[in-house]
């Protein structure tokens, strides 16, 4: 399913068409449990997460907007911001754990991404790739697992404040290249 | 972005896209950029720019019948375009349109919002003679009807009962952030069958909107409605039916349902 089928089908969602909100959840579903499952790293709650992730799109079909983001990033940013509000709501939880370094040890994409998408992926990556040293690992460690500056400080043997302002540089920086 | 402000409004949105904001950071983040067009916008712009990053996250499927549970939750929330109602659904006894003739178009809404809000109004007049303070609530619950108790800073609570019995649920409703939590009293569904929690505001449209399915009869549901204005919370009636697994099959209450009504009251009382 192409971006624009899928932009099609949420225009339909916005008029009550669950047919197609069956279509776009046939279609992400797996995308997006995936998304809030590696964050929450909890079945249940990453379930319960993902109903009101849905719920979500479809009461806010009629706001997705194609011309500020392609409709998956819409739809994974909802689910995504769900599992964070989560996340941090529930801490603490464990600090550290072997398996979420493990998944970063690996960080290979998945073959099956959109062209559209490994355009940008390779532009952010190349961006990440100058940060120093560990922040680009801290930057993916707390985008995609949901860690917090508290567990990025556990992790990395750094004061809470240094995590911080490194967070906050690295992120000024990867705006300004990428947004040459 | 060069006046200072400018790149602090950056570096939250940067923070809160992130995702590293602690949650009280994270709650205001979340609630400025809803009057703060600029803070969403910068916001909406990192979200754009580390989505990418999403790509290398596994796909994982999740069950087979989360789909249905979803759509329990939306289930008549839609627009007229959503499942009709069968005609030969049996009524149900809190939610009873009698002989309206409008009910085959609609379910009998308008008919069962006016027969519920003339209970309203019954239950406001008990409510402010009431005047009783939440800590005096399980004091009062052995009475009927169901007594709706205020508490301070929006927050309402409304009780469920069937008419000669103990009180099966009590519902607390914040409307300024729009949560609801319902916690079971003496509640024990069928075995296989549960709870489902609809919502009859005018704003929402005709008949009762399904809320979802409750959580169970062993713990607290909570759940954030987004969707519903607190003034239509405020002035929403709520029922409670026992539905078959997954919920209501046909998008409105099939089951006996007990109902509960949060009363606006001004803050001084009336």
């Amino acid at each position: 399913m192409t971006p624009a089928d899928l932009a099609r089908l949420l225009d339909r969602i916005a008029e009550g068409d669950r047919a197609a909100f069956q279509a776009v959840y046939d279609a992400t579903s797996a995308k997006l449990f995936g998304v809030v499952l590696r964050i929450l790293r909890d079945r249940d709650v990453a379930e319960d997460i993902l109903q009101e992730a849905y719920v979500r799109i479809w009461d806010n079909a009629a706001r997705f907007d194609a011309t500020k983001a392609s409709p998956i990033t819409w739809m994974a940013t909802i689910a995504r911001n769900r599992a964070i509000d989560e996340v941090r709501r529930r801490r603490p939880r464990l600090s550290d754990d072997a398996e979420a370094l493990e998944r970063i040890a690996d960080p290979a994409p998945s073959p099956a991404r959109q062209a559209e998408a490994r355009e940008d992926l390779g532009r952010l990556d190349d961006c990440l790739k100058a940060l120093e040293g560990e922040r680009a690992q801290m930057v993916r460690l707390a985008y995609l697992d949901g860690l917090s500056r508290e567990e990025l400080a556990v992790r990395f043997g750094h004061p809470v404040g240094t995590i911080k302002s490194w967070l906050r540089r690295s992120l000024m920086q990867l705006r300004d290249c990428m947004d040459l | 972005m060069t006046a200072p402000e400018d790149r602090d409004i950056d570096a939250l949105a940067a923070e809160y896209a992130l995702g590293t904001l602690d949650a009280d950071e994270r709650a205001e983040a979340a609630a400025r950029r809803q009057r703060e067009p600029y803070l969403d916008a910068a916001i909406v712009d990192w979200e754009r720019r580390l989505a990418p990053l999403l790509d290398n996250v596994d796909a994982a499927a999740p069950p087979e019948d989360l789909f249905q549970r979803i759509e329990a939750r939306i289930a008549g929330a839609a627009s007229p375009a959503a499942t009709p109602i069968a005609p030969s659904m049996p009524p149900t006894p809190i939610l009873t349109a009698g002989d309206d003739p409008r009910r085959a178009r609609s379910g009998g809404a308008q008919g069962e919002v006016v027969r519920l809000r003339r209970r309203v109004a019954a239950w406001r007049t008990l409510a402010v003679a009431a005047s009783v303070a939440l800590a005096a609530l399980v004091g009062v619950l052995v009475y009927r009807p169901a007594f709706v108790v205020r508490q301070p800073d929006q927050r309402y609570v409304a009780v469920f009962q069937d008419d000669d019995k103990a009180p099966r649920f009590v519902m607390s409703v914040d409307l300024a952030s729009r949560q609801v939590t319902i916690r079971p009293i003496d509640a024990a569904p069928a075995p296989a069958n549960v709870y489902q929690l609809w919502i009859v505001a005018e704003e929402l449209g005709e008949g009762p909107q399904s809320l979802g399915l409750l959580d169970g009869v062993d713990r607290p549901t909570r759940k954030t409605l987004a969707h519903v204005t607190p003034a239509a919370l405020e002035g929403a009636l709520f029922g409670i039916s026992l539905e078959p697994p997954g919920g209501s099959p046909t998008g409105k209450p099939t089951g006996p349902a007990l109902h509960g009504a949060l009363i606006p009251m001004s803050t001084g009382g009336e």
